[in-house]
């Protein structure tokens, strides 16, 4: 019995082959990226949208935010009965990261899409690749009616003067509570309006039921997100423009209250997997979870389901948005462009947008949407509806640190979940990620943004 | 391959037209296949290793050696060689000593065993992202199964989903549980392959059965504990979707093997330069060590 | 992987087992007693998922658990099967698994061929190339791989998902070490009758090599069909989709983890494998007490 496959392998012939390896390279020369100076961001061209006609088909990623295929063809349907166009919707991931991670792969290629799902956490990477269109003047051109569109959740897509995506299902955390328990402990029924105010209200949630008062989630994408709200809440920012500020007291006051509530009054858990999962089972009395969830929620749960904003900081009501917008890539030809944003603005018409809205629990995008009859109809078959969509008048666009650079959101990730569960030093773990952050701005971002 | 000039064998002996066409008719298509999915892109991802390259990005900067500097610098490293290492010696080691265990069970004369063995082998042939899924599912410390029985015997069910301390063993846990049976199911063979006489002529000695397991058959299970620990090692390192599909690498990037941070560098991240020089490493590393396994190969099997 | 090919061709009779002259009836039931463990080990978590299939989302969401389902409807089966194209997945694995795997045990056989019967100066060399793959990991190359395959326009496509893990380098190696144990009169007494190389190869050498070939192809088969980073990355379409990847897609976003469905979904990848498994465990371990003894 020969036991290894090398082992009839002379040291001449492992020269021999090493010599062929470096035959190869000679080959290898082709493919790959250009080397040399940073490229960086598309553009604007000079498109003269009046003279282009638009395509006949077009291809757009999604991965079907909040399980919205069905949703998604039909607003597909009518819109080739409209203009004779098709659109092809293709599944190219379960995530936002895995449709990220297939774009930025298939740039280069002829395998581009036309249109594109852009979240928050990744729009600005395309960008910064030349991957996307400024969508300025082909919006202007098509009449978008982009004053409509909500100021905040718009203008998350504004860099250097430019509009680079457009708002498609766009979420915003949302407090939830348990009816039963609140009823159980004698609480008024609403949500806590300050975080002080839960802190009176956690002792007596604990007393009534033996349940955990507040099931807070983890992981990338999510644990640097709704800890916006303490962060911002107590005064504090992941940074300003470029340079990180995690280390302001303010910061360390806000990682600290979050230590003090698991650990200290152990009135706040980190849910082993899914928090929305625990809070339906019963497990907590509230929790903090997407909009984008709340049908869901609402069709799980036995009990009676309150929604309510973010409790307040000492400085104030803070709640960051989030979900996706779309993008259109910039490699591809004007027709199709052309054609990609007359479906994108059919896509965020106040009629789609509602029909959307109040099918899955994200934000309606335009304000001319928020009060018409289809979501009106929502709010009085759903009144939970109504909080998630008053919260987003006191929305604020997300720091740079964590949506800009590409690790900032998992190494900030990192940071959180080492204060949530190890109880690490808050300063210290601050610390690592905003070196790792600035570090990688300045090789991974600077390079690329236009003087 | 043409390039290749060969002198010395020229010498020796003429290789007709004939000859030529033939091997390359036979062995042509596997030769060319490996040199353009393989050895190219091996010498491609050496190039990308010397740039700054986000992966969507049509342009690179040429960063000399500096990715390999800031990995071996970065302040995550240490924990992501720590994991590589706790994750690969158990698995391996780990799955020997399970999988040889396993063996004598099975090699014993009781009834069972035949059907026994078909079931222990079985999770190897399944994928390991459904492997992983089910799993998942079973340590779920509110609503799985595993919490349910520990708690029933009085215990509480470990945090496996936010300890990283708890879920790196539950990555190798099922590491093992999905590939244990290969290993068994080898030394089983090694094992029926031990002369019947060497055994009797133990026995007639009057060795008992666990002498006459270790003075003849451990000697006998040299080379193929050595085989294993070649093949079962390559693998362990390899391991991607099992880390894929229950931890992405998490809590605290308590899960993330350098195998699975070249992934997420070069495909989460995006930053591919940087993925391809982790890849150069772990690369480099694989090549030592099987060299290492060779020469002790070498001698161990001329005893 | 497939690094494990060879020693199941050594696996070769567990129907007849040979086992040390036992005299010692007491660690019998101990024997038994691990053996019960060990298959439990191995088949509750199977178990598991398959209750877990026919819950419902609030019996799977309850604390203490719920073991049985209510009732054995298989409403998450149509849910799975109405979320996800299923029968694509399906039919896309069948095609990569089956013509990658018969063109890989093709390139395997005639590369040993090669290596093992034909005169050629640097087949050694030829023959180290080939193996020395087998240290190269997927994940190194899999970049400039995506590169390639993408600007050729491959994209979804079978010969995408199938050729850059074509070559055969372990099965290569296996069949050279199975040729060189076979008897060379046959192969001389076809050679006077003046059968060509590719004859010989497909009409004598082939066939009496059947138990080696078919212990290669079932692991071929078995590391194709659950092959997953590189569909992943290659296919962006669910219609392409093979089964490993598109069962991810029920994991859902911005929702409830969906406990029932996903194990629905993975039942249905998992238990045909398992069918297969078991049905030809039994014919490869016939197969193989014929023949092939290594070592």
């Amino acid at each position: 019995m020969s036991t290894s496959p090398f082992a009839n392998l002379s040291r001449r012939q492992i020269l021999q082959l090493a010599a062929l390896m470096g035959g190869a390279a000679t080959l290898a020369a082709c493919g790959g990226p250009a080397v040399g100076e940073a490229g960086g961001a598309a553009s604007e061209q000079a498109t003269d949208w009046a003279s282009v006609t638009p395509a006949k088909e077009i291809t757009w990623w999604s991965n079907h935010p909040g399980t919205s295929k069905d949703l998604e063809s039909k607003i597909i349907e009518d819109f080739a009965k409209e203009t004779g166009i098709k659109v092809n919707l293709v599944t190219a991931g379960a995530n936002y990261d895995e449709v990220a991670q297939k774009f930025q792969a298939a740039a280069g290629s002829s395998n581009v899409p036309d249109l594109v799902i852009a979240s928050d956490v990744w729009w600005f990477r395309y960008m910064i690749n030349g991957q996307i269109l400024p969508l300025d003047k082909l919006a202007a051109h098509l009449d978008f009616g982009t004053d409509d569109f909500n100021k905040t959740l718009y203008n998350d897509y504004e860099f250097s003067n430019s509009h680079w995506a457009v708002p498609y299902a766009r979420s915003t955390p949302l407090f939830y509570y348990n009816k039963a328990v609140w009823e159980k402990a004698g609480l008024p029924d609403r949500a806590p309006k300050t975080w002080t105010e839960f802190d009176e209200w956690a002792p007596k949630i604990q007393a009534a039921g033996g349940v955990t008062p507040l099931g807070l989630g983890k992981g990338n994408s999510w644990t640097a997100w709704w800890f916006c709200n303490m962060l911002w809440g107590a005064g504090g920012a992941y940074s300003k423009d470029w340079t990180m500020t995690l280390d302001t007291p303010e910061a360390i006051e806000a990682a600290k209250y979050l230590q003090k509530i698991i650990y200290d009054d152990k009135s706040a858990v980190v849910t082993a997997k899914d928090q929305v999962a625990d809070f339906g089972a019963g497990l907590t009395g509230c929790t903090i979870a997407s909009t984008g969830s709340l049908t869901g929620i609402i069709a799980a749960a036995k009990f009676g389901i309150g929604t309510g904003f973010l409790p307040e900081g000492a400085k104030g009501a803070a709640c960051p948005t989030g979900g996706t917008g779309l993008a259109i890539p910039a490699s591809k030809s004007p027709e199709q462009q052309l054609a990609a944003g007359m479906f994108l603005k059919f896509l965020t018409n106040a009629k789609n947008t509602a029909y959307f809205s109040s099918n899955t629990g994200y934000m309606p995008v335009r304000t001319s949407a928020l009060e018409g009859e289809t979501m009106q109809a929502v709010y009085a078959k759903t009144p939970q509806f109504r909080t998630a969509v008053d919260q987003l008048a006191g929305t604020r666009v997300q720091d740079w640190g964590r949506v800009f650079v590409p690790n900032g959101d998992k190494d900030l990730t990192t940071a959180l979940e080492k204060i949530m569960l190890q109880k690490g030093d808050p300063a210290e773990a601050f610390a690592t990620a905003s070196t790792s952050i600035a570090k990688s701005y300045e090789e991974n971002v600077k390079p690329y943004l236009k003087a | 391959m043409s390039t290749m000039t060969p002198p010395v064998v020229m010498r020796k002996r003429r290789t007709p037209w004939k000859s030529w066409l033939l091997f390359l008719l036979f062995a042509g298509p596997n030769v060319a296949l490996l040199i353009i999915f393989t050895y190219k892109p091996l010498i491609q991802s050496l190039q990308y290793s010397l740039l700054q390259w986000n992966i969507g990005s049509a342009t690179a900067r040429f960063v000399g050696l500096s990715n390999y500097s800031n990995w071996f610098t970065d302040p995550t490293t240490a924990n992501v060689v720590k994991v590589t290492v706790i994750f690969t010696l158990v698995t391996v080691a780990g799955g020997m000593v399970l999988g040889l265990s396993l063996a004598l069970l099975l090699n014993r004369k009781l009834r069972g065993t035949g059907m026994a063995r078909t079931v222990v082998v079985a999770p190897y042939v399944l994928s390991g992202v459904a492997v992983g899924l089910l799993w998942l599912f079973v340590f779920d410390p509110n609503f799985g199964v595993l919490g349910a029985v520990l708690k029933g015997i009085g215990l509480g069910s470990p945090d496996w989903y936010n300890d990283p301390s708890w879920a790196l063993p539950m990555i190798i846990i099922v590491y093992l549980w999905k590939n244990v049976g290969y290993v068994a199911l080898i030394y089983l063979a090694a094992l029926q392959a031990v002369p019947k006489d060497l055994l009797e002529a133990a026995t007639l000695d009057g060795a008992g059965p666990f002498a006459s397991f270790r003075n003849v058959m451990l000697p006998l299970l040299g080379p193929t504990t050595f085989f294993l620990s070649v093949t079962t090692l390559l693998s362990s390192l390899q391991s991607f979707d099992i880390i894929q599909a229950m931890t992405k690498g998490g809590p605290l990037e308590g899960t993330t093997t350098m195998m699975y941070q070249i992934y997420q560098e070069g495909f989460a991240t995006g930053r591919a330069g940087y993925s391809s020089a982790i890849a150069t490493i772990l690369f480099l590393v694989l090549l030592v060590i099987t060299a290492v396994q060779m020469l002790f190969i070498q001698k161990k099997v001329h005893y | 992987m497939s690094v494990d090919v060879r020693e199941k061709i050594a696996v070769t009779p567990p129907a007849v087992p040979m086992t040390t002259g036992k005299k010692h009836g007491r660690p019998r039931l101990g024997g038994y007693l691990m053996m019960a463990v060990a298959v439990a080990v191995m088949i509750l978590p199977l178990v598991w998922m398959m209750l877990a299939s026919f819950k419902q989302r609030d019996e799977i969401y309850t604390v203490p658990i719920q073991w049985l389902p209510e009732s054995f409807e298989l409403s998450n089966y149509f849910a799975a099967l109405a979320a996800v194209p299923f029968g694509n997945f399906f039919i896309n694995s069948l095609i990569t698994t089956v013509v990658g795997a018969t063109l890989k045990i093709s390139l395997g056989l005639t590369t040993a061929y090669a290596v093992v019967f034909l005169e050629f100066p640097f087949k050694k060399f030829i023959f180290g190339l080939v193996v020395f793959a087998l240290l190269v990991p997927q994940q190194i190359v899999i970049i400039p791989n995506y590169t390639l395959v993408s600007d050729l326009g491959w994209i979804n496509s079978y010969q995408g998902l199938i050729l850059p893990g074509l070559a055969s380098a372990f099965g290569t190696f296996l069949f050279r070490q199975h040729f060189l144990t076979l008897p060379i009169s046959i192969l001389e007494a076809a050679a006077l009758d003046g059968a060509s190389h590719w004859t010989r190869l497909w009409k004598f050498v082939v066939p009496i090599s059947a138990p080696t070939i078919a212990a290669v192809a079932l692991v071929s088969i078995v590391s194709e069909w659950n092959e997953y980073l590189w569909p992943l990355l290659v296919v962006d379409k669910a219609e392409m989709m093979t089964l490993p990847v598109g069962l991810t897609l029920l994991q859902n976003n911005d929702g409830v983890t969906n406990w029932g469905v996903l194990m629905a979904g993975t039942v249905l990848i998992t238990v045909p494998v398992l069918i297969v498994f078991f049905l030809l465990q039994r014919r490869i371990v016939t197969g193989l007490t014929s023949g092939a003894v290594t070592g």
